[in-house]
């Protein structure tokens, strides 16, 4: 080749690559700086406002839209704002309130009768299922026929369990009775509902997605398909659902408080599968309206940043961690080794370690439950001579000779805590040893009787209520041989007989109490090692209003209005992405 | 371009060893699937007591023996019912072609960026090589194929979607343009390795081809230089190339899986994550089923292009 030629293709070569540099640097000169607080305000109304949409976003798609069948809390998110129940869950304090009753239920002399009145302005959402496409009347006989539904063995609910107390669900599950004895329909507006025996926790049931009602009408017309085709009375309808991409909703014009203007926003979009580095950035653009899980470093960084105080909220959840010890294996059969071991744990290591994500306790029952005890004795706190002195107690001054195994879950998060129960251990002379393994086997694992001595346990709750930890984690009534509900295999008679108690209560003050002397038991004899409650940080834009994070529904915006039109605030840093692409030439030409 | 000889032979040859290897890996994975724990508390979670668990088991035929429902399993994915899912009581066929198209819309952009840069540009290089143009595009290149997509796929969604909002931040859209917007950033990055790797190959391949006689001769007998480069030179430069792509297009069904997480992509990929995660054994088994018709189909597609493009390749026994 001549040498001019080639030297003019060097030429041309040397001037491509500075181009790429000179390119790369200057979009590293002009990157912006990623946005301090948020990027847009609300228009400053005081009273709700009608209108616009709310975003939100899902790690998951939804799995379906059947309040019978459907548990997960993806797809409870939906089904709140697709169905009511007759009784809700309110906050502040935790308590029962009438929704589609018109008031709470009266109960009858023997405790075991609930009388529910329905609200009379009651109607179905419209739907191709009803005569003329016009949602018809909810009336008493739609409560009779939900429930026999749900309980039917055909629906597979896996809500059965809270409802089985109902005076002959078991003759009309064994197909010996066309219908269920303890439910009477009085009249057009009434149902009574009979138990077996008295039952405080049953009124919690009626406040599941379980029992919300729903039209005979739908499950006929769509039957496989209902799972995707929901028609209920709740606050907004379904308008299309984009497997695995979004849901759309739409207000329903038939919801009961539609005359007072509500639900406020037109509608509510889901986005589905993102996780949550990614809806932290969307959010932080002010693409997503609600935040309500974080990364670690995005947590600090966005906690460190007082422009969005305001707009966010740390809270207890309704859910309890800690070290679960199998009472029927050695060394834990003996209940010193269990309260050495609950001395042990350095919990406020722990939280630190963990980010200051952990809200530490030392008892059973979540700090957001009224049963949870202040006063309670601390015994699950870290004493490293109390610990001591449970060992010599235990016979194990010098040590437990072998080795223990801690089961723990998949990940670096499983492996930490396995790493942190160990640490801790070791200062008392018990040497752990730890396995991990994936979510079904480490059930399975810890479930089994006589398996295993030691894992990471965690309970969330069914519904906002003691018994929906007591009596689940630690009555001997919840001990199997597998799948054991009761994963410490503790059993104690007075405790049983406490829970027992409790659960028939009618007075709250006195069921508390009882709540209370159970829990103070169980921490004494120390089946778990009682470590944390998870703290979450949810957050949400200057624009959405009236929201709070709630304690038993998780992302709950039946009840949210959105102050439009939002303005954008100046001094925010980078550009707005709501343009995707070739937002730059939009820079130009400003 | 002509039919070779024993093509249809080759054909019939490939594909049932297609299948035979298909039935083996669908085998495998049945039996690994179901070993690796309790599919019933997987799907129902920590809260369900052994009443609905046994439930569940017996509903889904879980509580017979393994080689039973092996069979029956066998036995309908070959009328091709690949049975529902545990986890979402979808049909599995009907979950993997709500997938399918959106993981083809991804893969085959990234395909298509990966040979038009990776083409152009290692055929530039050829033409002048040992130039800084060759060096430098060609060092560049070595360091596409070095960075993994899970270190370049963060990095250019936090700078060029959430910085400077050039892109959209990961998902999938709405409209069909707004699955084109928010393809492209994903697809451009997975097409930075797969462009890279094609400029090396079409590069080196283009330099033998350049030397060869029949080029010069074309040259010498006064041809328009490019006819002689694209006409002559590329089209035989192609051949590994072909190769490489009927190796990449189980990819295209199979999904990315890194880049679809990354990048939140609701495709094939992000399924079968998903899957195995909450041990959807069904939907675990649809995926492998489809992938590993996609290899065989893949490979076969490869064979013949080679065998078309170049009549020197012997079909049949040798």
């Amino acid at each position: 080749m001549p040498s001019t030629r080639r030297s003019s293709e060097s030429i041309a070569g040397v001037a491509g690559l500075v181009v790429l540099a000179l390119a790369a640097t200057v979009t590293a000169l002009f990157v912006p700086d990623a946005p301090v607080g948020p990027r847009f305000m609300g228009a400053g109304h005081e009273t709700p406002q009608r209108g616009g949409t709310m975003v939100v976003w899902h790690e998951t798609d939804i799995r379906g839209t059947d309040p019978q069948v459907r548990f997960d809390t993806v797809s409870g998110q939906s089904i709140k704002l697709l169905f009511e129940c007759l009784l809700d869950y309110e906050t502040d304090p935790i308590r029962l309130v009438p929704r589609l009753a018109r008031e709470m239920p009266e109960v009858s002399e023997d405790g075991r009768t609930f009388r529910f009145r329905l609200r009379e302005d009651l109607h179905f959402a419209d739907s191709e299922v009803f005569e003329g496409g016009r949602g018809r009347e909810l009336v008493a006989e739609d409560i009779r026929w939900s429930l026999e539904h749900m309980l039917h063995p055909d629906t597979g609910s896996p809500g059965v369990t809270f409802f089985e107390l109902i005076d002959g669900v078991e003759a009309f599950r064994e197909g010996e009775a066309s219908h269920i004895s303890g439910i009477d329909v009085v009249d057009r507006y009434t149902v009574d509902i009979t138990l077996t025996r008295p039952d405080q926790t049953f009124l919690f049931s009626m406040a599941m997605p379980f029992a919300a009602p729903v039209p005979h009408e739908a499950y006929e017309h769509y039957g496989e398909e209902i799972g995707r085709n929901p028609v209920g009375t709740g606050a907004y309808l379904l308008e299309r659902w984009e497997p695995g991409i979004f849901l759309d909703f739409v207000r329903n014009p038939n919801y009961f408080l539609a005359h007072e203007g509500q639900p406020y926003p037109d509608r509510i979009h889901f986005e589905l599968n993102l996780d949550r580095r990614t809806a932290t950035m969307r959010f932080r653009n002010g693409e997503v309206d609600h935040l309500h899980r974080t990364t670690p470093a995005d947590y600090h960084e966005l906690r460190s940043q007082p422009e969005w105080e305001p707009y966010s909220e740390e809270s207890v959840k309704t859910i309890i961690w800690g070290v679960g010890m199998n009472t029927e294996l050695p060394p834990f059969d003996n209940r010193h080794v269990r309260r050495a071991v609950a001395f042990a744990i350095n919990r406020d290591r722990w939280r630190r370690a963990r980010a200051n994500r952990l809200a530490l306790t030392g008892q059973p029952i979540p700090a957001n439950l009224p049963s949870y005890d202040p006063d309670l004795p601390g015994q699950h706190r870290y004493d490293i001579d109390a610990a001591r002195e449970e060992m010599r107690l235990a016979g194990f001054a010098d040590g437990v000779p072998d080795p223990v195994t801690f089961w723990t879950g998949e990940g670096d998060t499983g492996r930490f805590y396995g790493e942190l129960v160990q640490a801790d251990l070791r200062e008392i002379g018990i040497d752990i040893e730890i396995r991990q393994a994936a979510f079904p086997v480490f059930i399975q694992q810890t479930t089994t009787r006589r398996t295993t001595p030691m894992y990471l346990a965690g309970w969330s709750m069914d519904y906002p209520d003691a018994s929906s930890f007591l009596d689940i984690l630690f009555h001997t009534r919840s001990i199997r041989d597998e799948n054991s509900q009761n994963k410490a295999f503790y059993s104690n008679p007075e405790v049983d007989r406490l829970l027992d108690e409790a659960r028939v209560e009618r007075d709250r003050q006195r069921r508390i109490r009882l709540y209370r002397e159970a829990s103070a038991i169980i921490v004494a004899d120390a089946p778990w090692a009682f470590v944390w409650s998870d703290l979450h940080m949810e957050m949400w834009q200057p624009y959405v209003r009236n929201f709070r994070p709630h304690p038993v529904w998780d992302n709950f915006y039946r009840d949210v209005w959105l102050d439009l039109p939002r303005e954008r605030v100046a001094r925010a840093g980078g550009l707005p992405s709501s343009i995707p692409a070739f937002a730059p030439l939009g820079r130009l030409l400003r | 371009m002509r039919i070779p000889a024993g093509l249809f032979e080759l054909l019939v040859r490939r594909i049932a060893a297609g299948v035979i290897i298909v039935f083996a890996a669908t085998t495998f994975i049945f039996f690994l699937a179901n070993g690796i724990g309790d599919p019933a508390v997987a799907t129902l979670g920590p809260n369900a007591n052994s009443e609905r668990l046994a439930e569940f088991r017996h509903e889904h035929g879980l509580d017979r023996p393994l080689f039973e429902q092996y069979v029956d399993y066998i036995t309908a994915a070959a009328q091709g019912d690949l049975g529902r899912s545990f986890r979402d009581e979808q049909s599995v066929t009907q979950l993997i072609l709500w997938r399918l198209p959106r993981t083809v819309l991804l893969t085959g952009m990234a395909l298509f960026f990966q040979l038009a840069f990776g083409l152009s540009l290692g055929i530039l290089a050829a033409l002048r090589r040992n130039t800084w143009f060759d060096t430098g595009f060609m060092g560049l290149a070595f360091l596409g194929i070095s960075v993994p997509v899970f270190v370049s796929g963060p990095v250019v969604l936090h700078v060029f979607g959430f910085l400077m909002g050039w892109f959209p931040i990961g998902g999938y859209g709405v409209t069909p343009l707004d699955h084109f917007t928010h393809a492209l950033l994903p697809a451009l990055t997975m097409a930075v390795i797969g462009a890279s790797t094609f400029a090396r190959i079409m590069r080196s391949e283009m330099v033998d081809v350049l030397g060869a006689d029949y080029v010069r001769t074309a040259r010498a007998k006064g041809l328009n230089p490019s006819r002689v480069v694209l006409g002559h030179a590329a089209r035989n430069a192609l051949l590994p190339i072909v190769t490489l792509i009927g190796l990449r297009i189980p990819l295209l069904v199979a999904g990315a899986i890194i880049t679809e997480s990354i990048f939140n992509w609701p495709g094939m990929g992000r399924l079968v994550i998903e899957a195995i995660r909450a041990l959807d054994v069904p939907l675990i088994m649809g995926v492998v089923v489809i992938t590993a018709v996609a290899v065989q189909f893949g490979n076969i597609l490869a064979d013949v292009g080679v065998a078309m493009l170049d009549p020197r390749i012997r079909l049949g026994k040798s």
